[in-house]
């Protein structure tokens, strides 16, 4: 699906996690900042890149902010900018869920 | 620990005074009425009893007076991570993903910790961007000078409205090199819209084929980077703006575009631009050279062109005088649109600026 408008979810607070979604040209980008992208970083950016798949997303630039977000909250803040993004805030894709 | 964010309406007497006090408390005391009027939001954090521990403003696209109090218990930068971060979540509930931030060098770390990028350093302060669009995207916006050209200018023009002067100034940097960037002053604030005076701009060089017009954007001689030029303010404040503004350009545009040259004209008549020059020529040297080119006189007479001459001859209704002030497509653009201009001036629009 195409992403509609840039949107932004999640905070800066310990713990969690700030994903910005944005249109994109091809592919999925990362631009990840994390005081554990060494030893996480590619399974956070597996683990928001499953969510953008289950919603179609194919290209978009991905801001991420990790301050230690464990995968649940990973994948919870991926699905509300998912939403934001396509503009299906009132809609649940609760099979994502 | 349950801290809060909530508002702070600095409208009131009482808050903005706590504002201000836990503001000088640590060390910021400038709350001149420019600084504070572009205020559109302020937010304080309060912990559980009820005391400010943490606040944060903004200011259209720039987040500003931000200061926390330093918690012994909870981790480092904590409450400044929570403030930051409910300005953002702000600012993208009112469609905005795209926010600067000035500070001094020492809060460097703490802002990109938080996924802020940098893009002009002095040794006064910097400023830093988050989100998207950003300069990169700015910059692949731009048109990309063909493979073989070497020598690669740039001229940055506010052209309210384009003169006789401007053109001298583009033909020169032309002839003398194969590419040609010039950019226009985004700020829309002048008696010409920003849309009027790039269409000017194109409209007057568009002979000249190594030329490139382009939106100067949040980035060069903004409201951002550069208020003094826009607003009056202190030799100081200038100084330190003008600085900030040359090495992002030197930074963020010329290194990476291969600009080796810029082009200004000698400002006798503006105070501000003068100084902005003499900051461009401490800065952007070895890599980047300045060429200052004698500005261009009006025929038969010692008068250099300026813009701001043509704006006083548009005021006095002398618009036909203007036909050696201004090329041709300029002068059948004031001609036509006359009557508009005069209306914005009577309606306060100032004119003795730049």
């Amino acid at each position: 699906m195409e992403i509609k408008q840039t949107a932004l979810a999640g905070t800066l607070e310990s713990s969690d996690i700030q994903i910005m979604l944005s249109e994109g040209s091809d592919g999925i980008h990362f631009d990840l900042t994390s005081d554990v992208k060494k030893q996480f970083g590619d399974d956070i950016m597996a683990t928001i890149k499953d969510v953008l798949a289950a919603y179609d997303i194919e290209k978009a630039n991905v801001k991420v902010i990790d301050k230690g977000a464990l995968t649940p909250v990973i994948k919870a803040r991926a699905i509300t900018v998912a939403q934001r993004a396509l503009d299906l805030k009132d809609q649940p894709n609760w099979e994502v869920l | 620990m349950v801290e809060a964010i909530k508002d702070l309406y600095l409208s009131s007497p009482p808050v903005k005074r706590q504002w201000e006090n836990f503001l000088k408390k640590r060390g910021i005391d400038d709350f001149a009425s420019q600084e504070t009027a572009s205020i559109d939001q302020t937010i304080g954090l309060f912990d559980e009893q009820d005391q400010l521990v943490g606040t944060g403003s903004i200011a259209g696209q720039t987040i500003k007076y931000i200061a926390v109090e330093d918690d012994a218990h909870a981790a480092s930068g904590a409450r400044f991570n929570q403030v930051v971060s409910a300005l953002e979540n702000r600012l993208a509930e009112q469609g905005c993903f795209h926010l600067f931030v000035f500070t001094k060098p020492k809060y460097q770390a703490a802002f990109e910790h938080v996924g802020f990028k940098t893009l002009a350093k002095t040794d006064y302060g910097l400023i830093l961007e988050k989100g998207t669009p950003n300069i990169d995207s700015y910059r692949q916006g731009l048109k990309q000078r063909p493979a073989t050209a070497k020598t690669v200018a740039a001229i940055v023009m506010n052209a309210n409205p384009f003169t006789k002067g401007h053109r001298y100034l583009v033909e020169k940097a032309a002839r003398e090199n194969d590419w040609v960037y010039v950019f226009v002053v985004n700020q829309d604030v002048s008696l010409f819209t920003t849309k009027e005076r790039t269409d000017l701009v194109r409209e007057g060089t568009k002979d000249l084929t190594n030329v490139a017009v382009e939106n100067g954007g949040d980035y060069m001689v903004s409201y951002l980077s550069f208020p003094a030029y826009f607003v009056k303010d202190q030799d100081q404040a200038i100084a330190y703006q003008t600085a900030l503004d040359a090495s992002l350009f030197k930074e963020q545009l010329a290194k990476p575009l291969g600009i080796q040259k810029r082009y200004v004209g000698t400002e006798p008549l503006s105070h501000t631009t003068a100084l902005y020059n003499e900051a461009l020529k401490n800065i952007l040297p070895p890599e980047v050279l300045v060429e200052e080119v004698p500005r261009l006189k009006a025929s038969g007479s010692d008068q250099v062109v300026s813009a701001t001459e043509v704006r006083q001859k548009i005021k006095e209704e002398q618009v036909n005088d203007l036909a050696q002030l201004v090329p041709e497509s300029t002068f059948d653009f004031i001609k036509e649109n006359q009557k508009r201009l005069q209306e914005r001036i009577l309606k306060g629009q100032q004119i003795n600026g730049n």
